[in-house]
């Protein structure tokens, strides 16, 4: 139990780090959330204040 | 060329500029009105819920007579409704502000939501707290509401994945915010795993049903609370700063963590238990890496929150928020740590725990929602906004949880301390009398700070526009920078799969129920079944009727909260309730009933402990014969009077005296020590101690009746400073624990003595030899309510034997003990008591060994005139004495009497035998 555990997060975060490290595009569109959450906002916050 | 990110780019825009001029996805501020009210209105009510429950640890009686105000229901209703009143409606009240603004899409449907707000709230909360209240619940941690409720759960949250799951399907983002992640993984895991958790263990019993109790109970704080929590604070902290989360990568790393590992830490409640120990171990290391998940996701939000030292301090809601991140971070750590066998085997039960889990669902739940709430609040048009007593509300809520928690961790220790040692269990509760007191007090400026909170919403300036900094310089800039990017090595990431993310988030929330299922509760359950087959006696003896019946009363009564079933496979735990509890011995029990928390002790071995009329006497007001004792009265279990029980109160005896019963019974102990097979210990901490390893003591101390040839014999001390002292001592020990039943002067009239047969002993009537209180005081008496006291430490049984000598009033009637009365005493007690007192008077005849309490011993005891004479006409009530007045004359009973006094001492040669 205790070694399954082990490697499936190992596994998970050596398969997640070396993603990122490997592609630079990968961290383009995982990053690219957080810009947008926050486009979102700014459109959300125009058209409150345009009401 | 258009390359990939060109193409991810230009199609978010798309969408979101094809609703830029006048289309932007509408919000339903109606429904988060609704939801913020309703979640407030829950959150008082389950506050003050709290503080009776708090408040009954130091005045029991209080609000004591109604069942439905008893500590347990209202428990129930507390962690109840925290979990669906407030927390849900708060979480509800945030998905209609942020699912538009995440999936770009209005949510489903403005009839289903007011359809949901219905079933959530007149569904569940109001009909769960009124059954609840009316004796109709389930005994099982946080799933306390009956299970016609959960049914509506379930339909809540099916309503949910239509109303907020759907929009982010529908809008196929190829970029989505973690916040949605949490949302939809959230949601998804507990539509699943809260049928698993409330129903399952209904079906599934003892052992193998608290494997899946324990899925649950983790379950819902860390995949109903957590992933929706988390949800506000990433939406929260960047719509204040202005400024993008430090890593959107870390926040994902974080949420495949907390999702692989929230679900696999459930069986950390259940450490040293029956479970199998790979489990118990599997949820020990997934708890280390969830300390470590919590770190990184803390780690994100505090860089996310550089520089804004300002903002948090002038913005209530983002403070708020940075205090819930504070918390989650320190209770994470301290949920890690506590998980550890080094440290659970000596928090686990305490008040430590509660604290724990106080700073989890306020310090960290409560805390981002109610900035969330107040974040949305202010961007509601029309509604009102008072920030000073917001900033009131903050401050009174911060120094009321801290109060609390500290507080309760300190108690825990306290109480883990006395559990160590072989002092009696009653002094852990008067040990913390005085925390308990402050925690009551600690709720007050809590309630406060949530009363403070909801005026805030409805005083103050009302705000005629939302507010909005969409001119915010850092804000355009990140988005700006991030335009900026080039998109030329996006190749791989361009592939309309993106597009289902929110799939991929739909598909952690099954996938990781489905995993956490597996290993945490099918396969241990597998590995039980089987050892239950093997091992349980075949002549396991069932439950009757009326004791199933008293079952679903003790549940209901909320027993379970403070008494466990689980003797943990632990020396201190052995020492004090005997042999570990087996897989088998709760083979029957639909559902479980463990428990989590003792502030009483263990009842798995209340088989044979205490008589009827004590358990009915404790029931009835437990300080008749506990005085210190904190546990609620059950008069609604009694017609007006302990020896008066109704048919529920001969039920819940009935079940109370069968716990154990079954293990007693099956000679399972006499079996393994004749086999010199020890049962395999998973414990270390047993290993470790030598003393629990060199004598396994399958029955516990304080379950051995009648009398030991290894009680030690007491004698005061002879100097006679040092007897002054001894008596002092016996005199606040006898106030502390035998003038419920003897009297504060021993006179046998405490007042537990009313409901008590045989009546307790008068102490004063009688001379006892050092042996026997020294025997009764080691062994308690069988057949009578007297427990054995041999948990208290020599000195103590010493000092109590120096004092109930000094209580000793020798009789006014003159003594006339000549030969010729002598004799013909003798010869009327052979004839007439030998058979049960012995030839001796020793209390051996041969009647003697079937009857309990056993014939007095009059070597040991010498009643004065006045006693045996009573005893003669009247004979004992509760006992096999009966009245002689009808058979003997009074000159024949002046002679018994005499005769019975003669014989106190050791037998001499010749004597009168």
């Amino acid at each position: 139990m205790i070694n399954l555990i082990v490697i499936a997060i190992s596994a998970i975060m050596l398969a997640l780090l070396l993603v990122w490290w490997r592609w630079p595009a990968f961290r383009v569109w995982i990053e690219a959330p957080k810009y947008s959450m926050l486009r979102q906002e700014r459109r959300f916050d125009a058209g409150s204040a345009r009401r | 060329m258009t390359t990939s990110a060109q193409n991810l780019t230009s199609r978010n825009e798309r969408v979101i500029n094809t609703q830029t001029l006048g289309a932007l996805p509408s919000i339903e501020y109606g429904l988060i009105r609704a939801h913020v009210f309703a979640s407030l209105v829950t959150l008082v009510i389950s506050v003050l819920f709290g503080i009776l429950v708090a408040t009954k640890f130091t005045f029991p009686e209080f609000l004591g007579g109604h069942g439905w105000l008893t500590w347990g229901r209202l428990r129930y209703n507390h962690t109840q409704g925290i979990f669906f009143g407030w927390l849900g409606n708060a979480f509800l009240a945030f998905f209609y502000y942020v699912v538009p603004r995440l999936a770009n899409r209005p949510v489903l449907s403005r009839r289903l939501g007011w359809f949901l707000f219905w079933v959530w709230n007149f569904a569940v909360v109001l009909p769960g707290w009124v059954l609840v209240a009316a004796g109709f619940s389930q005994p099982l941690e946080w799933a306390e509401f009956p299970l016609v409720v959960d049914a509506f759960v379930v339909l809540a949250f099916v309503l949910m994945v239509f109303e907020f799951v759907l929009p982010f399907l529908k809008a196929r983002l190829s970029d989505l915010y973690v916040s949605a992640w949490y949302i939809i993984g959230g949601i998804i895991f507990t539509m699943l795993a809260y049928p698993v958790g409330n129903l399952v263990p209904e079906l599934v019993p003892g052992a193998r049903g608290a494997a899946f109790s324990g899925l649950w109970i983790h379950d819902a704080v860390g995949l109903f609370v957590t992933p929706f929590a988390a949800a506000i604070a990433y939406y929260l902290i960047p719509a204040t700063t202005r400024r993008a989360i430090f890593s959107h990568f870390l926040s994902l790393v974080g949420f495949w963590l907390l999702f692989f590992t929230y679900p696999l830490n459930g069986t950390h409640h259940y450490v040293y238990s029956a479970i199998p120990m790979a489990a118990q171990k599997g949820a020990i290391v997934a708890s280390a890496y969830l300390g470590m998940a919590v770190i990184l996701v803390v780690t994100n939000w505090l860089l996310s929150l550089r520089g804004s030292s300002g903002t948090v301090s002038k913005d209530v809601p983002l403070r708020f928020v940075w205090f819930g991140v504070v918390s989650y971070l320190v209770v994470s750590l301290q949920g890690s740590i506590q998980a550890l066998m080094p440290v659970n085997r000596f928090i686990h039960f305490t008040d430590w725990v509660i604290g724990h889990s106080h700073l989890a669902m306020i310090g960290f739940a409560s805390f981002i929602a109610l900035g969330g709430i107040a974040h949305l609040w202010q961007r509601i048009p029309g509604t009102r906004y008072n920030e000073r007593m917001m900033n009131w509300s903050f401050w009174l809520l911060a120094v009321g949880l801290t109060l609390m928690v500290t507080d309760l961790t300190i108690a825990g220790l306290v109480e883990a301390q006395v559990w160590q040692s072989s002092a009696p269990w009653i002094d852990s509760v008067r040990a913390v009398g005085s925390y308990w007191l402050v925690r009551t007090l600690s709720g007050l400026p809590i309630l406060a700070g949530f009363v403070l909170f909801w005026t805030s919403l409805v005083t103050g300036p009302r705000l005629s526009e939302a507010i909005t900094s969409g001119t915010s310089r850092v804000a355009s800039e990140s988005i700006v920078a991030f335009e900026n990017v080039s998109p030329a090595s996006a190749t791989l990431f361009s592939t309309d799969w993106l597009s289902y993310a929110h799939v991929v988030a739909f598909g952690a929330g099954v996938g990781f129920f489905a995993l956490s299922f597996l290993v945490l509760a099918v396969l241990p359950g597998k590995k039980l079944e089987a050892e239950i087959k093997q091992v349980a006696p075949v002549t396991m003896a069932t439950l009757t009727a009326s004791e199933q019946r008293g079952r679903v009363i003790y549940g209901r009564e909320g027993c379970a909260y403070c008494h466990t079933q689980q003797i943990r496979s632990l020396a201190a735990d052995v020492r004090r309730f005997g042999a570990p509890t087996e897989p088998w011995e709760t083979k029957y029990d639909y559902p479980q009933l463990w428990g989590t928390r003792r502030i009483g002790p263990d009842l798995s071995r209340e088989f044979n402990l205490h008589s009827r009329d004590w358990q009915l006497t404790h029931l009835y007001n437990p300080r008749l014969v506990v005085r210190d004792s904190v546990m609620p009265p059950y008069p609604w279990l009694f017609d007006g009077s302990p020896s008066q029980p109704t048919q529920e109160g001969v039920e819940v005896l009935a079940y109370i005296q069968s716990l154990g019963r079954a293990r007693q019974l099956s000679g399972f102990d006499h079996q393994t020590l004749a086999s010199s097979v020890q049962p395999e210990t998973p414990d270390m901490a047993m290993a470790s101690e030598p003393s629990a390893r060199a004598t396994p003591p399958t029955v516990p101390i304080a379950m051995m009746g009648g009398y030991s040839l290894t009680a030690p014999v007491l004698h005061p001390a002879s100097d006679r400073d040092d007897l002054q002292e001894e008596v002092s001592r016996g005199r606040t020990l006898f106030a502390a624990n035998c003038a419920s039943c003897h009297g504060s002067a021993g006179r046998g009239d405490g007042k537990a003595s009313a409901s008590l047969l045989p009546k307790p002993a008068n102490l004063t009537a009688a001379l006892f030899s050092d042996e026997r209180l020294s025997s009764v005081l080691w062994n308690g008496v069988a057949g009578s309510a007297m427990p054995p006291w041999r948990q208290l430490p020599t000195e103590d049984l010493r000092a109590l034997v120096a004092y109930i000598h000094s209580l000793h009033v020798p009789g006014a009637a003159p003594s006339t003990q000549d030969d010729k009365t002598l004799a013909e005493g003798a010869s009327l007690f052979v004839a007439n008591c030998a058979s049960c007192h012995g030839g001796g008077g020793a209390g051996n005849g041969p009647a003697a060994g079937a009857l309990a309490p056993p014939p007095t011993n009059f070597r040991l005891k010498k009643p004065t005139q006045e006693r045996a004479w009573d005893v003669l006409e009247n004979g004992v009530p509760g006992t096999a004495m009966p009245p002689w007045r009808s058979q003997l004359s009074a000159d024949q009973r002046r002679v018994l009497v005499e005769f019975v006094r003669s014989l106190y001492g050791p037998p001499q040669e010749n004597s009168r035998q």
